[in-house]
């Protein structure tokens, strides 16, 4: 009974499109656990389920033995379940230290400690330098960090990873994974999906494979990448090959 | 701390400006309707330009109270003590009325802008055709036996005093209001609401509160029109000329900066009482500000205050380089 997130048979549809149906899995506490599937299989729609920002038409989600699905983004978050954006969602108009600090007043009501919370997160991702530029000077890596100092600001037991590493060089992407680790090692779980197997296979310890909204497989990291029906349906027969 | 020295230059400017039309009547009239554009235009960019809430119609807020005063003074021979504090409570319940029902739906950008604007003109027109509120002709406030009781002075520096007041007032509550949590999740909304709401915003909480403040501000400023201009109707305090001139004192002075618009009001309000000396000038003011308005979008896009606070983080920059 440590499940920290548990969903049951959580559907949307949106009109006639049956973005989810049926998907149930569990995250414990403190793993790194990973959402795959191809482009539009539903991957963010669940993303915002669980986060608040859409409704589900049916089913539960459970966030520390309460039911979150219903509740509004704002409370989820306050519940201790932050999520990232995709398609990074700064504050432009604002400093990179400002961005954190939004966050940071979930927990710290006084002005000089949402400040120096800010400060400390963005040390955390390396961010320090830009702490007091606007946001709209970062580029894409340095954005994502962004996104990671400010769902840490809000100090969670759960973060919720979307794509965070598509599009980086391979050296920003270790980086940002040792990063991952350290912040799964502090004992907050994180959920990432992830397009990258080899990526996946060294973060996580387990997933679930959505395919047309739809669970695949779920289980083992290792066993759900080398389950053949993935394989044909995600990886793609040239791949499946390489990673087989 | 920079934002705070900002404020405290702009107060010191605002009583020296008063102490200067103390000399004059016609420059105490100057300063008294640039701190009465200069406040509304400070309390409306705190939901536009700091919310990203564009009102259209915050004459209504002006109109509930300004005839809060005329109404009840008229009528019931009640005293500022008891009109303002009705003027300044209605307002803040319809903006919550308002607001509750346009968020709900999720009303933003250009459909909020019209939703206000229709709740304006509402207003307008059932104003006009209720006689208990003297219908277009207006309601013109006599004076009372104890005059001084009733707001009605013959100098005018008794209003350039309350009104500077309560400007100096409302920069200074805005400004402290902007270096809190309630001014950093404002901000936010405007910036990214989907991601303010990730990060633990209550946005509707946080938007129908900065449309209440915002209104009971502006009502303040109604109820002293009626006070200092001792008339009010439709068209001067629930017209859509209002709502509109806050927009352009905004734009011209600058959306980003809570003073910004303020800076907006000092430069068009004396403005357009200059041209209106010149009588073959009359109605021209409107012809100035859309020139004014386009060229400014041109050049300074980010408003006066934009512009100066920029160059200053150059010459800043600048300093700092190594030579
Ligand atoms: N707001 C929406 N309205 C209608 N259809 C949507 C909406 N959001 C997502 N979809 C559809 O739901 C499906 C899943 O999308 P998405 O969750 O973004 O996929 P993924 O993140 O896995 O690539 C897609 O077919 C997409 O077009
Ligand atoms: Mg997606």
């Amino acid at each position: 009974m440590n499940q920290l997130l548990q969903l049951e048979g959580v559907s949307k549809s949106f009109g006639g499109l049956r973005a989810l149906h049926d998907v149930g899995f569990s995250v414990e506490a403190g793993e790194i656990f990973a959402i795959i599937g191809p482009n539009g299989a539903g991957k963010t729609t669940l993303f915002n389920c669980i986060a608040g920002a859409q409704k589900p038409t049916s089913g539960s989600i459970i966030f520390q033995e309460r039911r979150i699905d219903g509740l509004r983004p704002h409370e989820i978050c306050r519940s201790g379940l932050v999520r990232t954006f995709q398609i990074v969602k700064p504050f432009l108009g604002m400093t990179v230290a400002d961005n954190v600090r939004v966050a940071a007043y979930v927990h710290e009501r006084r002005n000089a400690g949402a400040d120096a919370v800010a400060r400390a997160m963005l040390k955390q991702v390396g961010l320090d330098d830009y702490a007091d530029v606007g946001a709209d000077e970062l580029n894409i890596a340095q954005l994502r960090r962004l996104e990671i100092a400010r769902a840490m600001a809000t100090r969670p037991r759960m973060v919720l990873l979307d794509e965070m590493l598509a599009g980086l060089t391979a050296t920003e992407t270790e980086a940002i994974c040792e990063e991952l680790r350290e912040i799964a090692r502090q004992g907050v779980a994180l959920v990432v999906v992830e397009h990258s197997i080899p990526v996946v296979s060294s973060l996580c310890s387990r997933a679930v494979v959505i395919n047309f909204g739809e669970v695949m497989a779920h289980g083992a990291t290792l066993d759900v990448i080398r389950d053949p029906r993935v394989q044909e349906a995600y990886l793609g027969k040239v791949e499946a090959v390489a990673w087989s | 701390m920079r934002d705070f020295a900002a404020v405290a230059i702009i107060i010191a400017v605002i009583i020296v400006a008063f102490a200067a039309a103390l000399t004059d009547g016609y420059y105490m009239d100057i300063f008294i309707l640039t701190c009465f554009y200069g406040t509304l235009a400070v309390a409306w960019n705190l939901m536009a330009g700091l919310t990203g809430l564009m009102s259209l119609g915050h004459a209504l807020f002006v109109g509930i109270g300004a005839y809060s005063v005329a109404w009840g003074y008229t009528a019931h021979q009640w005293s500022p003590l008891v009109t303002w504090p009705i003027g300044i409570g209605l307002s803040i319940a319809v903006a919550i009325v308002i607001g509750l029902l346009c968020f709900r739906y999720g009303l933003k950008g250009y459909f909020f802008a019209i939703a206000t604007l229709a709740c304006g003109e509402i207003a307008f027109f059932a104003v006009s055709a209720t006689t208990a509120l003297g219908r277009s002709d207006g309601i013109i406030l006599p004076l009372a036996k104890n005059p001084e009781l009733h707001l009605q002075f013959i100098a005018k520096w008794p209003y350039g005093l309350m009104i500077g007041s309560f400007l100096t007032l409302t920069l200074l509550a805005g400004q402290f209001l902007m270096r809190s949590r309630i001014g950093y999740y404002w901000r936010s909304l405007r910036d990214n609401e989907d991601a303010a709401e990730a990060l633990g915003v209550n946005a509707m909480a946080m938007k129908v509160l900065s449309f209440a403040i915002s209104a009971g501000v502006a009502s303040v400023c109604g109820a002293f029109y009626a006070h200092y201009v001792a008339f009010v109707d439709p068209r001067s305090v629930l017209g859509v000329d209002i709502s509109v001139q806050l927009l352009v004192y905004a734009i011209v002075g600058g959306m980003g900066l809570l003073w910004g618009p303020l800076v907006g009001a000092a430069v068009l309000v004396p403005f357009g009482m200059f041209l209106r000396n010149f009588s073959f000038l009359q109605g021209s003011e409107v012809i100035f500000y859309a020139v004014l308005l386009i060229g400014l979008a041109l050049v300074l896009p980010q408003g006066v205050s934009g512009w100066v606070v920029g160059r200053i983080g150059k010459a800043k920059a600048a300093a700092e380089l190594p030579s």
